[in-house]
């Protein structure tokens, strides 16, 4: 009895931890994973990559092949179709309206039938502003036939039921609005040509209407298309090469300071809780406020100039900031960059320098171990993990930097990859370039973490 | 005799080359603590000096702005101007709005769900407890700039994409996993036993949860909680992607930065970098509870 409870009650304090956490798991599977799979396929996914062409001018009826967005096609037909209400507002749509009207033909007999909103003068309407009454319009041009036909459904495909002279009054029984149908022929790079009808949403007709192209699909289809947008891209090796370069000088500054600012903290000085929350203040600095101090220090009219010239060293206000002037740009995002994220290398250091028993620095001190020693041979080796945890964040977080290259650059003269995704998906428009971009980022960040996790790893195994 | 005179002697000599080397040591400590003073001074000036030429150009009148040579204070003239100017630019008291509208969801939901989470991780040991702690560091290592653009598009299939609440969601989980890892370790730095002796006394376990170990707890979720909020409130990239009408400060300031003037920019910043400053002050205890556990 005591054993069936106890194995019940361990049944039970072992499911308590799952469900703590299937909150979080729900949470970060909904607006984490999920967003970022799909997210990523729009790098590699085209889904207006192929349009299928119909037999006949329905969906329901059989697909007779299909071409790939872009192909020049011939137009050869076209025909409107009933569209649901909801669809109405789908982008490119062309549509025609047609009438449900009743005449009086030549002869004297009454005709019903539908005809193209186009050949028809609305004359009453209600006050909703349907159409209830209007008169044929005349036709234009030579050697046309004088009469309007009539016909038994709402294409001009289908049967003439009558004639209408022109200037005839008719009634307006119903309206219909119907998205038109083109039926096309064309051929992918060297293939058959394939026949069949398409909605008007997926071809752009051109101003002959004979020709056209297919502007979009209605299938999705793999394409590296996107990533060859983006190397092809002229921001793309600019912004590549200064994001690398800037980690390149970056971090190794950082990670001195950071060391530096770490062993002052433990130094157990007077106010080191004071120094603490100094060197921590730019830990929970917005990235773009950090950026603009810099700015103000680097502008032309700003506090270096006011010092240089004061000192004397120049005589008048040097322009920084400026297209000729690359490389001061770049200093100032490194020296903006230290100053904003060195904090929180420090604040890992501190961690892992408190987990170093005093025991052993003392130790090493008692053997006249000197500052540097000390760090070479027992600090440093000591805080591998900790350095190593810094390294991969620092990394991670070097190839996100944005709005401080904004605020110093203006985004142009000096760009980088985290700007180029903005810019594609804000200023381009071009979402699925942007996800290239994201995605590039994404794989650098994986790849560097796992450089230094089997550098470190592979230095320990040498080590043993 | 006279060996034990020569052995007293030495002793002696001993002592004052001891003594020596003794003092040399002190004199060493004493000249490097004078150094760790100096360099602690060097960076102090290194963090001050640009947040004190903000502050000097966000507190003084427009014309100070503008001006070159460029002062600080308190030699040039205190004023409100510059920061009046700015606060009553268009969009900058909605974006305030929007900013604080998004910080607070994203530091309540982050809170709600870290909290379990938290207290799972610090007091059970699980299956897959590992793996947990190493998902939610990924997730923390994740770049913001990959989870917005996709994001966009799942929020324009919702058709909430341009609101205050799908940017808060966003922050929400970018903000979890740290928010998770903090609250952890808050609760690791509790004692099992308290709870335990509490249950000894009579308490249900919800019972001991609540007053004992939930007061105890409480500032850390707080220092969690405010990180939150800083995070959210300096988050540019995403707030610049997913909204648009609704902007929140950062993302206003940041979108307006071409074409806006000096005095604009210079009091967005100094007005920016407040929270950080005052709230910081309130966690710094909390820093290293923080990034120590991610090293463990």
């Amino acid at each position: 009895m005591s054993a069936v409870q106890q194995t019940k009650r361990r049944k039970k304090r072992n499911w308590a931890p799952y469900w703590l956490i299937l909150p979080s798991l729900i949470y970060l599977a909904l607006f984490f994973a999920w967003p970022m799979v799909r997210g990523l396929a729009l790098a590699v996914w085209n889904d207006e990559a192929l349009l299928s062409l119909r037999e006949e001018a329905s969906q329901e009826s059989d697909v007779s092949g299909t071409l790939p967005q872009g192909t020049t096609v011939n137009v050869l037909d076209r025909q409107g179709n009933f569209i649901a209400a909801d669809e109405l507002d789908t982008g490119n749509i062309l549509t025609e309206v047609w009438f449900q009207v009743q005449g009086t033909d030549p002869d004297g007999q009454t005709v019903t039938g539908w005809v193209s909103e186009s050949r028809i003068r609305v004359r009453e309407e209600t006050e909703e502003g349907i159409p209830t009454g209007g008169t044929v319009r005349t036709k234009l041009g030579a050697g046309a036939d004088p009469l309007t036909s009539i016909y038994a459904e709402e294409n001009d495909n289908s049967e003439i039921v009558g004639k209408l002279e022109a200037r005839s009054a008719v009634t307006i029984e119903d309206v219909i609005v119907l998205e038109v149908w083109y039926l096309i022929n064309g051929s992918a790079a060297d293939e058959e040509i394939v026949e069949g009808w398409a909605r008007s949403r997926y071809v752009q007709v051109f101003e002959d209407e004979n020709t056209g192209r297919i502007d979009r699909g209605d299938t999705g289809k793999l394409t590296t298309e996107y990533l060859q947008k983006m190397v092809n891209d002229r921001f793309f090796m600019p912004a590549l090469g200064t994001t690398l370069l800037l980690m390149v000088i970056i971090i190794p500054i950082q990670f001195t300071l950071a060391i530096i600012m770490a062993l002052v903290i433990q130094a157990n000085l007077k106010w080191s809780g004071l120094f603490l929350y100094v060197f921590a203040i730019p830990l929970a600095a917005s990235d773009l406020a950090v950026g603009i101090v810099w700015f103000s220090i680097f502008t032309t009219n700003g506090y270096l100039n006011t010092i240089l010239q004061g000192l004397g060293i120049v005589d008048a206000p040097v322009t920084f900031l400026s297209v000729e002037t690359r490389y001061w740009i770049l200093i100032a995002i490194t020296l903006a960059e230290v100053w904003r994220a060195t904090s929180i290398v420090m604040v890992i250091v501190v961690s892992g320098l408190q987990a170093i028993s005093t025991e052993i620095l003392e130790a090493a001190e008692l053997f006249g171990a000197g500052l540097w020693q000390r760090l070479r041979y027992v600090i440093l080796p000591l805080l591998r993990p900790s350095l190593q945890v810094a390294l991969i964040l620092r990394t991670i977080l070097a190839l996100q930097v944005f709005a401080v290259v904004v605020a110093l650059s203006g985004g142009d003269v000096v760009t980088v990859l985290a700007n180029e995704t903005y810019r594609q998906y804000y200023d381009f428009r071009n979402l699925n370039v942007a996800a290239s971009y994201a995605g590039f980022i994404l794989i650098i960040s994986m790849v560097s973490a796992l450089f230094y996790l089997r550098a470190i790893r592979t230095q320990e195994e040498a080590r043993a | 005799m006279s060996a034990m005179g020569e052995s007293n002697h030495t002793t002696i000599q001993a002592s004052e080359e001891v003594r020596a080397i003794h003092r040399q040591m002190l004199r060493r400590q004493r000249i490097n603590r004078g150094f760790a003073y100096l360099v602690a001074f060097l960076i102090v000036l290194w963090i001050l000096i640009p947040i004190w030429f903000i502050s000097s150009m966000a507190l003084t009148t427009q014309e100070n702005v503008r001006a070159y040579p460029k002062g600080v204070l308190p030699f040039i003239e205190f004023s409100f101007d510059t920061m009046q100017f700015f606060l009553s630019s268009e969009g900058i008291v909605p974006g305030i709005i929007n900013s604080i509208t998004v910080a607070v969801i994203a530091l309540v939901l982050s809170t709600l769900i870290a909290a379990p989470s938290g207290y799972a991780i610090s007091r059970y040991l699980f299956r897959g407890r590992d793996t947990y702690r190493l998902a939610i560091l990924m997730v923390r290592a994740f770049p913001i700039v990959v989870l917005a653009i996709p994001l966009v598009v799942v929020f324009i299939n919702f058709k909430i994409f341009d609101s205050v609440l799908s940017l808060a969601l966003m922050h929400t989980a970018l903000t979890l996993p740290t928010t998770i890892l903090i609250i952890g370790s808050v609760f690791a730095s509790i004692p099992y036993e308290l709870e335990e002796a509490a249950m000894v006394f009579g308490c249900t376990p919800l019972q001991a949860f609540r007053r004992v170990v939930f007061p105890l707890v409480l500032p850390g979720i707080a220092a969690a909680a405010i990180f939150t909020f800083v995070m959210s409130w300096n988050e540019v990239f995403a707030a610049s992607v997913l909204t648009i009408q609704n902007r929140t400060l950062p993302a206003q300031v940041f979108n307006t930065l071409s074409q806006s003037s000096q005095a604009y920019q210079f009091a967005g910043a100094f007005f920016m970098l407040i929270p950080s400053m005052v709230f910081i002050f309130f966690i710094r205890r909390y820093l290293f509870n923080m990034w120590g556990q991610i090293t463990k």
